[in-house]
């Protein structure tokens, strides 16, 4: 009798495939904590409206937003080498660097940190513009200064508007992280392929992934509704 | 101790404030009445330069700032040197009550926290609110957070506290009890600047009547002086239409 599957093959495949978790993870935790200081930064230069630096930024949204992250996975995977290479060549700088000691995971924690930084830009940007105007002021007639009243009164705020946001780009980074693969890098999918053409059970191998990934993703988000409700505490009234 | 010498306020071609001369001395309460849209609380944002005014100078114990050249500390200075309270109090959201208060004087101030928390607890307890320290903003009622932006503003403090309409978004019921505190400030001896729509509160509580409209001084004096027998007749008939109204 012809199986559809084989359900053991799936089973087997389980341990390798999560001995390879650490990976996405750290891709998509490591290029989350990047692109927070990207996001921030970029914001700011926007709010501010800081001239040429506001160019820079919008080019740069606007470039990530407009080409596939696979294409900038190559962009960097493929660029960074040959522009340090270069700089190194033609004007000495950065001859510390070892283009071919850099890792391909680091490669991937680049590529991932550049483009959501440029998403999470807008976000946080739309955050902050979204405090009440009213805290700033305060915050100023107190006499606090632009960092004081950033750090202390505004982020935080803006950060709680922020979350449902952030949550669900963190959920997509999780499942993007599954084409570093294509550089060299060995994630769970990478690991899954590998298992797959070794025992020629992709369509088992695919579904064991699939199990990963799905799993993960409702931990994640079981842990961003309570990370909202922390984070909104100071929201809920008297009622 | 505080004198406003020709304050001009454009916003883009409007002319909000016409030219504005006005001297407060320390220990004085002033309130200033007017119809809406008439610059009053401009005029009190023009003084921490919440709202940068377009010429003029603001001084406050002999420290001159010309609204034009004004530099950031200047302005820090005026802000650290005034306290302020909000129509819609602005407490900030992500704080307690403690925190609220603290907050100016950990980081404005940089004092240390358990001297900070001193003064603030001692503050807290002058506006009745010792046993709302671990509340948010959202947890209390209106009358309660105006309250808490009362001890907020007195906490660094500052020589002079300007009040911007403190209880126009109340609830009616709980106007009363924010005017009590604020009259408790007064009686202190703090100088104290209000826009206000309370005719009546201001006048038992003002040392000195300043009515505004269209952007300009019309006409200034006592309290009873004011209500009784305005030399303007603009003056007259506002107070008067507003008094009716309170009956």
């Amino acid at each position: 009798m012809e199986n559809l599957l084989d359900i053991s093959f799936i089973i087997e495949s389980f341990p390798t495939i999560l001995s390879r978790l650490p990976i996405t993870i750290g891709i998509a935790v490591g290029s989350m904590v990047i692109s927070l200081f990207i996001g921030l930064a970029t914001a700011l230069i926007k709010i501010y409206k800081v001239p040429v630096l506001s160019v820079i930024t919008s080019i740069y949204v606007s470039f990530i937003r407009g080409t596939p992250l696979l294409v900038q996975i190559y962009l960097v995977f493929y660029g960074i080498p040959k522009v340090i290479y270069y700089l190194q060549i033609e004007y000495g700088v950065l001859l510390s660097a070892d283009v071919n000691s850099i890792s391909p995971e680091m490669y991937a924690l680049m590529a991932f940190s550049i483009n959501l930084g440029a998403y999470l830009s807008e976000t946080i940007r739309s955050a902050i513009e979204s405090v009440d105007r009213g805290q700033f002021e305060a915050a100023k007639a107190i006499g606090m200064s632009p960092v004081q009243m950033m750090t202390k009164i505004i982020f935080p705020q803006a950060l709680t508007v922020a979350i449902p946001n952030l949550g669900n780009m963190f959920i997509s980074t999780i499942k993007d992280t599954s084409l570093v693969f294509i550089i060299g890098v060995v994630d769970v999918m990478g690991q899954a392929k590998i298992l797959g053409s070794r025992g020629l059970a992709f369509f088992e191998v695919y579904i064991a992934v699939s199990i990963v990934y799905w799993i993960l993703c409702i931990v994640v988000e079981r842990l961003l509704v309570r990370l909202e409700k922390r984070a909104r505490r100071y929201e809920r009234g008297i009622a | 101790m505080i004198k406003l010498e020709n304050i001009h306020k454009y916003y883009d071609s409007q002319h909000v404030l016409k030219g504005i001369d006005l001297n407060i001395h320390e220990g004085e309460v002033v309130s200033i009445l007017g119809p809406s849209g008439s610059g009053k609380s401009t005029l009190l944002r023009c003084i921490n330069f919440l709202e940068q005014p377009t010429s003029g100078t603001v001084e406050l114990d002999s420290k001159k700032v010309n609204a034009e050249s004004a530099g950031k500390s200047e302005v820090l200075a005026l802000r650290t040197a005034t306290g302020m309270v909000f129509q819609q109090y602005n407490l900030f959201k992500n704080l307690t009550v403690l925190q609220n208060v603290m907050v100016g004087l950990t980081s404005v101030k940089q004092l240390k926290k358990e001297q900070a928390k001193e003064t603030s607890l001692e503050i807290l307890e002058k506006v009745g609110l010792s046993n709302r320290l671990d509340h948010y903003p959202a947890q209390l009622s209106g009358g309660q957070q105006q309250r808490v932006g009362i001890a907020r503003a007195m906490a660094l403090n500052p020589k002079v506290l300007l009040f911007d309409e403190p209880t126009s978004s109340l609830d009616p019921e709980l106007v009363d009890g924010v005017l009590a505190t604020i009259k408790s400030v007064a009686e202190e001896g703090k100088t104290m600047l209000i826009v206000t729509h309370e005719l009546q509160f201001a006048r038992e509580i003002s040392d000195r009547v300043v009515f505004m409209e269209d952007g300009l001084i019309v006409e200034e004096g006592m309290p009873d002086q004011m209500f009784n027998y305005a030399k303007m007749e603009r003056t007259n008939q506002f107070l008067k239409r507003s008094k009716r109204s309170e009956e």
